[in-house]
């Protein structure tokens, strides 16, 4: 079932600023959508529009069959995680939290009872009489958090909740928000520019790029899948490698290798009839391997190690291409690598318009 | 040990003394420039003449304020003036300021025109206003150009009763200190982030529910910091009611001093001046604390502790 329908939503803030261009969008029930894109995509803006913080320019926004598109914020029962928190400093966390419920004249023993349950939920119960200049950033990002719960909403926005924090709340906060969300069931959309903390915590990602959106799909589409050479190079860390190559003889070429690919991508190449493609290749679908089995040799420029595995910089031709190697291997700058591609992983693009080859 | 220790405790001493020695040129140019003087005019107020011309002590200065008819109507205008000229103002420069802040199409344009009474000395606004209420004066002169009056219909402003002269006072103060006011609580408002309104209104609020429960409160140093400036010069007003009106025909408390102290030669007016502006001082002081304490200012320390 759906939940909220964006059609041809546009934001214009002056003759030549648009915030969001056009995007269009289907979001299902109980379901956790991750906006993510550069700075200055549009995020917040389309964001701000469901809320009914920033005026449409054009299209509808439709909320459980409800156009909520002129709806004053207080009317549409969605209820939102700001990027500052936005927690008033002057109420304390209780009645923060009961701020809501105190304006729909929620009788008092129920207010109690679900501003105690939130608060159990995200953890601050022994903070509830606490102001907010008395707690840290990651107990007031809570309270924003119950805050927006507690008024069970129809739809719950959260900009970037996460980025205020320290790298390791951050991501003990990603597992704590998923599990929020699978108790209290709120159809979620999540904003954030990080793509790994968008992996890790969607159903589905929404990329934008100069307000519009380029891909919609599973972490896993995104990533094996990727829509374009914007999606594979801003998905992954780190992202994907291109290698501009032609299409010749039933090879794809490039000045330092020649690769012959699986059956199914032939196909695909030769449905799609152009010659001039881009093929991308993410680092751990490189492979270092003995010499005579090697596509190409490459000189070993960084190593960065990671803990769990390392990034190994190596040079092809003037580009730094990125690998995946496992840790303590003993690699040298300078060394030569033989490596090769996994050639069932190949992300093949047109070089015209960037865009994925169809059908493989 | 020990050794490691000393310097620590000498540094925390001198540290703790620092704030001190900030303030000690002030609290030297305070001594010389503004306590001298007011505990001169303390003794003053005490004395039937300087004592080097064998004044003797006397209570008779105070006894003359009191006795003194004019001094109740002083008392009872600069009461009116203070109450509704304050609250008037800080309604329509609250207003205002909220205007202002959503930075419409010609906001800044409009800041820069509403801030040009306020840039105009009192002598020259109590001159405006004299020529332009006198009832051959620009204001009506204007409205009869305009068509909205005829040649007959000309208002006598300056000829009415006591209420409307307050009221005529009153609104040209507002018309003068409305814009600091404004900008006042302009900069107070643009310090809050725009989110916290925001989120109130995403939470339920309507705009009065968000601006009572969240802009005001949030604002409420700000409100009390300009308040109590306008009380304090509210208190204060005289030039301009001289300048309309002249003096004694609309007595206020601070006119009432500038009468008995300058105009008058004998040395009993000048001493029961300076009871009444000591009378003048205890109000000013009086009217703040009580400001402060009603809305809380004061105990606001504990209250964010607790
Ligand atoms: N109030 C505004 N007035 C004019 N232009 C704006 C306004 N707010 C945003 N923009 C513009 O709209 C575009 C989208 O901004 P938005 O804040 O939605 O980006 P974002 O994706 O949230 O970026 P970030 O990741 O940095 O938060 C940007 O180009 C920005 O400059
Ligand atoms: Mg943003």
């Amino acid at each position: 079932m759906t939940t909220l329908t964006l059609t041809n939503l546009a934001k214009r803030y002056s003759r030549s600023v648009w915030g969001v261009r056009s995007m269009s969008l289907d979001v299902k029930d109980k379901e956790f959508v991750v906006f993510l894109g550069p700075s200055g995509c549009g995020k917040t803006t389309c964001m701000r529009m469901i809320a009914g913080l920033e005026t449409v320019t054009r299209g509808r926004i439709i909320l459980k069959g409800q156009d909520i598109t002129d709806l004053p914020p207080k009317d549409r029962g969605v209820s939102m995680v700001f990027q500052n928190y936005a927690i008033w400093p002057h109420m304390n966390v209780y009645d923060n939290i009961a701020f809501a419920l105190r304006l729909k004249n929620v009788d008092r023993k129920e207010l109690n009872q679900r501003v105690k349950k939130v608060a159990q939920m995200v953890r601050i119960e022994p903070l509830l009489k606490r102001f907010p200049g008395q707690m840290s950033g990651g107990q007031q990002q809570r309270v924003a958090l119950a805050r927006a719960l507690a008024v069970e909403p129809r739809l719950f926005l959260m900009d970037e909740p996460l980025s205020n924090l320290d790298a390791k709340l951050r991501v003990s906060m990603r597992t704590e928000l998923k599990t929020i969300h699978q108790e209290s069931g709120a159809t979620s959309i999540f904003v954030t520019h990080d793509q790994s903390e968008a992996m890790s915590m969607a159903d589905r990602i929404v990329i934008m790029k100069d307000g519009e959106i380029v891909q919609t799909g599973t972490p896993e589409e995104v990533y094996f899948q990727s829509a374009n050479t914007f999606v594979a190079g801003f998905i992954g860390t780190p992202p994907a490698n291109f290698f501009p190559v032609e299409w010749k003889n039933g090879k794809l070429e490039h000045p330092r290798f020649q690769l012959s690919p699986p059956p199914a991508l032939h196909q695909a190449i030769e449905n799609h009839g152009k010659n001039r493609l881009i093929l991308g290749v993410r680092p751990e679908s490189i492979q270092v391997v003995r010499e005579e089995e090697a596509l190409f040799i490459a000189p070993v420029l960084v190593v960065e190690p990671q803990g769990s595995h390392q990034i190994v910089a190596v040079q092809v031709e003037d580009e730094v291409v990125k690998l995946i190697m496992p840790p303590a291997c003993g690699v040298q700058p300078g060394e030569l690598l033989p490596l090769t591609f996994d050639s069932t992983r190949l992300h093949l693009f047109d070089e015209e318009s960037q865009l994925r080859i169809p059908g493989y | 040990m020990n050794a490691s220790k000393t310097p620590g405790l000498i540094r925390e001493r001198q540290e703790r003394m620092a704030p001190y020695l900030l303030i000690a040129p002030a609290v030297i140019y305070y001594a010389i420039f503004w306590l001298f003087p007011v505990l001169n005019a303390i003794s003053g107020s005490f004395l039937s003449a300087p004592l080097k011309q064998g004044g003797e002590w006397t209570l008779k200065n105070y006894a003359a304020v009191f006795t003194d008819s004019m001094f109740y109507r002083a008392l009872i205008n600069t009461a009116i003036i203070v109450v509704v000229s304050v609250s008037l103002e800080f309604v329509l420069a609250f207003a205002l300021a909220l205007l202002i802040n959503k930075k419409f199409r010609g906001s800044s344009l409009f800041l820069f025109l509403a801030i040009i009474p306020m840039s105009l000395p009192a002598v020259a606004v109590g001159a405006m206003w004299n020529s332009g209420l006198a009832t051959n004066g620009w204001l009506n002169s204007a409205l009869v150009h305009l068509g909205i009056l005829g040649e007959a219909e000309k208002i006598p402003f300056l000829a009415g009763g006591q209420g409307a002269n307050i009221l005529l006072i009153i609104l040209v103060d507002a018309w003068q200190v409305i814009p600091f006011m404004m900008i006042i609580l302009l900069s107070g408002m643009q310090g809050l982030k725009p989110e916290m309104a925001e989120a109130g209104r995403v939470f339920g609020g309507t705009r009065w529910q968000v601006l009572h429960k969240i802009t005001i409160p949030m604002l409420k140093q700000t409100i009390v910091t300009a308040m109590i400036l306008r009380i304090i010069a509210a208190i204060q007003i005289w030039l301009i009611i001289v300048m309309i009106f002249g003096f004694n025909r609309l007595p206020v408390l601070m006119e009432q001093i500038v009468v008995n102290v300058d105009l008058y030669t004998a040395e009993t007016f000048f001493r029961k001046g300076m009871a009444l502006s000591v009378l003048v001082a205890l109000i000013v002081s009086l009217a703040s604390v009580a400001y402060l304490k009603a809305s809380g200012a004061l105990g606001a320390k504990k209250e964010e502790a607790s």
